[in-house]
């Protein structure tokens, strides 16, 4: 079931059809003044449809670079990224990304709902449609109350549930975070991971959310992607299975997170100390139970 | 109460000076200082009448047409280059040192060039209150935040649609900065372009009041073209305030923090 048939280093490959997202040996070289940076060597892994998938690494692991390749804001130095068995080339309609930077990446001088609309207003949706699709967007990330507000009137975490509201508004088939808590507040990240989950729930999109925070990581995913260090391949890929209910307190003191959580790290500690992984593998560590 | 206080404020310093001035001429008034009360009379028997019509609204409609064509030209030209970086490096020194010519230079060659008419005298204002404009827009667009740009980018907002409603906001504060020096400009350069073989206009009268030692009848015209500048500046600020609402309130979030 879980085949790595290509024999490359790389995460859980899905046979050919079944995947919505599929990265292939990409790699990227940054050329500079200073001599080439292989910030990616050779990655390969697939989302299935409707999966909820965490990234982490250890900083500097090129997890932006590869997000910014697979959202076709970047061009890969070779492999590829396949969205639906469509090569990536540029951004695509059926993809939405959640910046880091929710300051920057919403427009100030939009009130919060015309920064989710501006999308849709862009694609052609019509007005009637929009209109529904902004007020349903706003309440699912809980901001019913503030469309007239402009951006920098809200506290970080409610910029960043904006930002998320515009995403999910545009409707795509899978939804990219870039380190999206990075930025806010311990307890507001919590509510908005739980948000994360719920929108994922309800709306059935396929997410691939990049992340330092192997907590956040475990807590969020169905499963989890461990990046080594730079150049980038895949180090793990494991399977989360905890209950599909999460909840930041009875979740996050379950045994079986613990243990996960233990994992996760001592392969991020290898990781960063320079371990490369032999071979691919998928992992369902054992349960103990 | 708080519009009351404000009027105040406005109208303090102007008093004072008035008040200063009419006892300084309270002992007869010199040669080439009028009262007060001499200036406003002569004020309102030079302006408020045919003079209007032949020399303040024709200096006027040249100074309207000069700026608005110097913003229009400036920001689709400041579009073009700011949003690519080739014509950004070949451009900026040629834009350099046609920004240090003071327009008044212009003037002959414009002369010959265009004709002894409107249209020199609204091309030597646009020749010269186009480059603060243009540079400002050049400038606002370089400097937009590539976040911004990547945002636009994954969300398909490209062309038109990206200068509409990404690049000419984002570029506004620094463009409106532009606007607000490309006024001043634009005022001078009418008054200076109507002092050459010129038969009527603001700057027209008052260079013919100077020769003809009418004193008070050229300090009635100066008055003139300070109220215009004022009445500008007003009118700027109030579209200002409009169009950088966004802006000011978030300068005045992040210095609140």
């Amino acid at each position: 079931m879980l085949s790595n048939s290509n024999g490359t280093t790389g995460g859980r490959t899905l046979p050919e059809g079944e995947a919505l997202l599929s990265v292939r040996g990409l790699k990227k070289v940054y050329h500079t003044d200073g001599g080439d940076i292989e910030a990616v060597r050779d990655l390969t892994f697939d989302l299935g449809r409707g999966e909820l998938v965490c990234l982490v690494g250890p900083s500097g692991s090129g997890k932006t670079t590869l997000l910014k390749c697979i959202a076709g804001l970047l061009g890969a130095t070779s492999g590829e990224v396949l969205l639906d068995g469509e090569k990536v080339t540029g951004p695509p309609k059926k993809m939405a990304v959640v910046f880091q930077e929710y300051g920057r990446s919403l427009f100030p001088w939009l009130r919060v709902a015309d920064n989710v609309e501006l999308p849709l207003k862009n694609a052609g949706v019509p007005k009637a449609e929009r209109k529904k699709l902004v007020e349903e967007a706003l309440d699912a990330v809980g901001l019913s109350h503030v469309p007239r507000s402009y951006p920098w009137q809200l506290s970080g975490g409610m910029q960043q549930r904006v930002a998320i509201a515009r995403a999910v508004a545009y409707e795509p088939e899978v939804l990219l975070m870039d380190e999206p808590f990075a930025a806010v507040d311990a307890q507001t990240r919590a509510d908005l991971e739980d948000l994360i989950r719920n929108v994922w729930k309800k709306l059935g999109v396929t997410v691939l959310f990049v992340t330092h925070d192997i907590d956040e990581s475990i807590y969020l995913g169905e499963r989890v992607i461990i990046l080594s260090s730079s150049p980038t391949v895949v180090q793990e890929d494991i399977v989360i299975d905890l209950p599909a209910e999460r909840d930041q307190l009875e979740t996050r003191s379950l045994p079986r997170f613990t243990e996960l959580r233990h994992h996760v790290y001592a392969e991020i500690q290898k990781a960063k100390q320079g371990h490369r992984p032999e071979e691919a593998k998928t992992t369902f560590l054992t349960n103990p139970k | 109460m708080k519009t009351l206080t404000s009027l105040l404020y406005i109208l303090a310093l102007p008093v004072l000076l008035i008040l200063w001035w009419i006892l300084a001429t309270a002992g007869g008034a010199s040669f080439f200082v009028p009262t007060p009360a001499d200036l406003v009379k002569t004020f309102i028997d030079t302006w408020i009448g045919e003079r209007m019509f032949t020399d303040v609204l024709p200096s006027i409609r040249r100074l309207l047409i000069g700026v608005v064509g110097a913003i229009i030209l400036g920001v689709l030209l400041g579009l073009l280059v700011g949003l690519n970086r080739t014509a950004r490096a070949i451009t900026e020194p040629v834009f350099e040192f046609f920004r240090a010519l003071p327009p008044p230079v212009l003037i002959p060659v414009l002369m010959l060039l265009v004709g002894i008419n409107d249209g020199m005298k609204v091309a030597v204002i646009i020749s010269g209150a186009i480059w603060p404009v243009l540079l400002n827009t050049i400038e606002g667009v370089r400097a937009i935040d590539p976040v911004q740009n990547e945002t636009s980018r994954s969300y398909g907002i490209s062309g038109f649609a990206r200068i509409r409603y990404q690049i000419l906001p984002s570029a506004m504060p620094t463009i409106m900065a532009g606007i607000r020096q490309c006024l001043s400009v634009g005022l001078i350069l009418m008054v200076i372009s109507e002092m050459f073989a010129s038969s009527s206009g603001l700057g027209f009268a008052i260079v013919q009041f100077q020769r003809s030692f009418a004193v008070p009848e050229m300090w009635s015209g100066i008055v003139v073209l300070g109220l215009i500048g004022v009445i500008m500046s007003f009118i700027f600020q109030w579209i200002e305030r409009r169009v950088l609402r966004w802006y000011n309130g978030l300068k005045e979030v992040e210095n609140a923090v």
